[in-house]
């Protein structure tokens, strides 16, 4: 009972129905990306192919401000997000109070982005209000407009957003690390920086890489917290919302949702794609490793 | 960072310096996300008895906000949502978890995880371009009545998806089933291989596996993901606006609404209903089924 072999049109359709369900989840957007590409729009009975949309893109000025905005609040983010999340991970490894760091670390991913926004608005046009009392009761104005909402407060929502998943990303690399590594390299001499930089950072690369990854696109893509902190500017996807929401679904707004959709599939099909062929190759030089011992 | 500072002695004075700066930068995260994440959340509850005024709040006293909730249709918007959210965790478990158990149960160990992967993929793309996408697909002439039509399986489009509590929950279910696959996933490690075996030796029939076995075991992990999809289906205002009709209004649609009006009071004791009802959740999942026990995978 329970045999692959003996049931192996079960199994063939468990397999069919996971594909499914991945299709599934993507065929909307699979759907959209077939609707940018025809000259009549949605809804039409011929399908003329064309590229036509895509080059209103990249002639709308106030959409290329927005993603030169949105390209530099994902740069910054990934290079604010990922070495905290990398601290919080070797913190996690060396704490005694594993479970109070845990759950302060994975807690953003239960608050939902409407509720964490509306708390940081809230509490940033306070802190904004506080500085400027304090500013006027010692007569300096340097430090009033700190928390103005701006790059810094939607920096700050998007680094609690993306914490989670670096955090999580990192550790689980963590966890093939062996610490008397850095033991060793510390007994030998090294400083804690070295031992950290020279040999445990080499072993968790493509962690923190993917975790880099990660967030980009995770930022890239991310409507609510931003729309709500960053204050004046725009961004992608504050743009597309309310081209949406003003003009119905234009051509040219499917063109950029697929425009959008495309750069964060290639990104994380090129992760995935290096990640099996690598994991691939790693097995293979194990197995290649491990040959002469199996064979005597 | 030459070999030449390994052997190079420090001065005691420096030594001790760079072990408390060390120190303060171990705890940054920690800090970072107590000042900006534990405390905004927490002072949503003294921010919602503030009193209003015209453009911001002052300091003070007042239920207005919570009375401004209870007594209105909001509740009743909030107490819908809250049903919707509770049908979509239902179906995402059903239609996602016999995938987790699936992938842990029949494909070989080092292929598991790149299967799980797979459902990375949509949700890396933008949660507003997904949720955006499914009125092409749902609408009057779009893609689901097309191809139903052309197949003569309906006489004339089905109009009843979306702009109803239907198109809202087939918008939860395509935006948070992938996290019940991960959840699934990682609840699944706790219940090892060879107990499907010692359960096919003995001869027990395919619920009672699935009753008693899988589902105690890997409680707090589904449980997590069931909290997770419920919470968001609660809290996340694009679903509701873009899906559903008129009358569907979620907590976080509710809260932004309530923020663009200029009625802050409201919107943060809105965040803090939404936030009382996690911790319940957490709360009550903890004690029945020792949420800690999710975290073993990690360890």
């Amino acid at each position: 009972m329970g045999d692959d072999y003996t049931r192996l049109w079960t199994y063939r359709l468990k397999w069919l129905y996971t594909l499914l369900v991945v299709f599934t989840l993507m065929l909307p957007v699979f759907y959209v990306i077939y609707i940018s590409f025809n000259q009549n729009g949605f809804g039409a009975r011929d399908y003329v192919f064309t590229l036509e949309w895509y080059g209103d893109i990249f002639s709308d000025l106030l959409l290329m401000n927005a993603l030169g905005n949105t390209m530099l609040l994902a740069a910054i983010t990934m290079l604010a997000a990922v070495p905290l999340g990398l601290i919080a991970a070797s913190f996690y490894k060396a704490t005694e109070a594993k479970l109070l760091t845990v759950t302060l670390l994975l807690s953003p991913l239960f608050v939902p982005a409407d509720i964490l926004g509306s708390a940081l608005l809230v509490f940033f046009k306070n802190l904004n209000i506080a500085c400027a009392t304090v500013g006027e009761w010692l007569g300096i104005s340097w430090f009033d407009t700190w928390f103005e909402l701006g790059y810094f407060s939607a920096l700050v929502g998007l680094i609690i957003y993306t914490i989670p998943y670096i955090f999580v990303v990192i550790l689980i690399t963590m966890g093939r690390y062996k610490e008397q590594q850095s033991e060793a390299a510390r007994s030998c001499g090294a400083t804690a920086w070295q031992a950290f930089y020279q040999v445990e950072f080499p072993q968790i690369r493509a962690g923190v890489f993917s975790a880099c990854a990660f967030t980009l696109i995770l930022t890239f893509n991310e409507y609510t917290r931003t729309s709500l902190l960053k204050g004046g500017y725009d961004t992608i996807t504050s743009v597309l919302i309310s081209q949406m929401l003003n003009e119905g679904m234009s051509e040219q707004s499917y063109a950029m949702s697929s425009l959008i959709s495309f750069i964060a599939i290639a990104v994380i099909g090129s992760i995935i794609l290096y990640t099996l062929v690598h994991t691939d190759r790693l097995d293979r030089e194990a197995r290649a490793k491990a040959q002469p011992l199996m064979s005597t | 960072m030459g070999g030449s500072d390994i052997t190079a002695p420090i001065p005691a004075a420096r030594l001790r310096l760079q072990r408390r700066l060390s120190r303060a930068l171990f705890l940054l995260p920690i800090i970072f996300m107590l000042v900006f994440f534990a405390l905004p959340l927490a002072l949503t509850v003294v921010w919602s008895v503030f009193e209003r005024t015209m453009f911001w709040m002052k300091p003070g006293f007042t239920l207005f906000a919570y009375e401004n909730f209870f007594f209105s249709a909001r509740l009743e918007n909030f107490l819908s949502s809250m049903m919707h959210s509770s049908v979509s965790v239902v179906v995402s478990f059903v239609l996602g978890f016999p995938i987790a158990v699936f992938v842990r149960r029949r494909i070989p160990q080092v292929a598991q995880h790149r299967v799980i992967l797979l459902f990375i993929l949509p949700f890396m793309v933008s949660e507003i371009i997904r949720i955006f996408a499914l009125r092409p697909v749902l609408q009057r002439t779009g893609l689901v009545n097309t191809v139903l039509l052309e197949l003569g399986v309906i006489s004339e489009p089905i109009t009843a998806i979306l702009y109803t509590p239907m198109g809202v929950i087939i918008g939860e279910v395509m935006s948070f089933l992938p996290f019940i696959v991960f959840a699934g996933f990682l609840a699944m490690e706790a219940v090892p291989k060879y107990i499907f075996e010692i359960c096919d030796d003995l001869g027990a029939p395919r619920h009672r596996v699935f009753l008693d076995v899988i589902l105690p075991l890997a409680a707090p992990g589904i449980f997590a993901g069931g909290v997770f999809i419920f919470v968001n289906g609660l809290g996340v205002a694009l679903l509701p606006n873009i899906l559903g009709g008129p009358g569907a209004v979620n907590a976080g649609l509710i809260a932004t609404q309530a923020i663009s009006a200029l009625d802050f009071p409201l919107a943060m004791a809105v965040s803090a209903i939404m936030m009382a009802t996690l911790l319940g959740l957490l709360y009550l999942g903890h004690r029945l089924f020792d949420l800690t026990r999710i975290l073993s995978p990690i360890n």
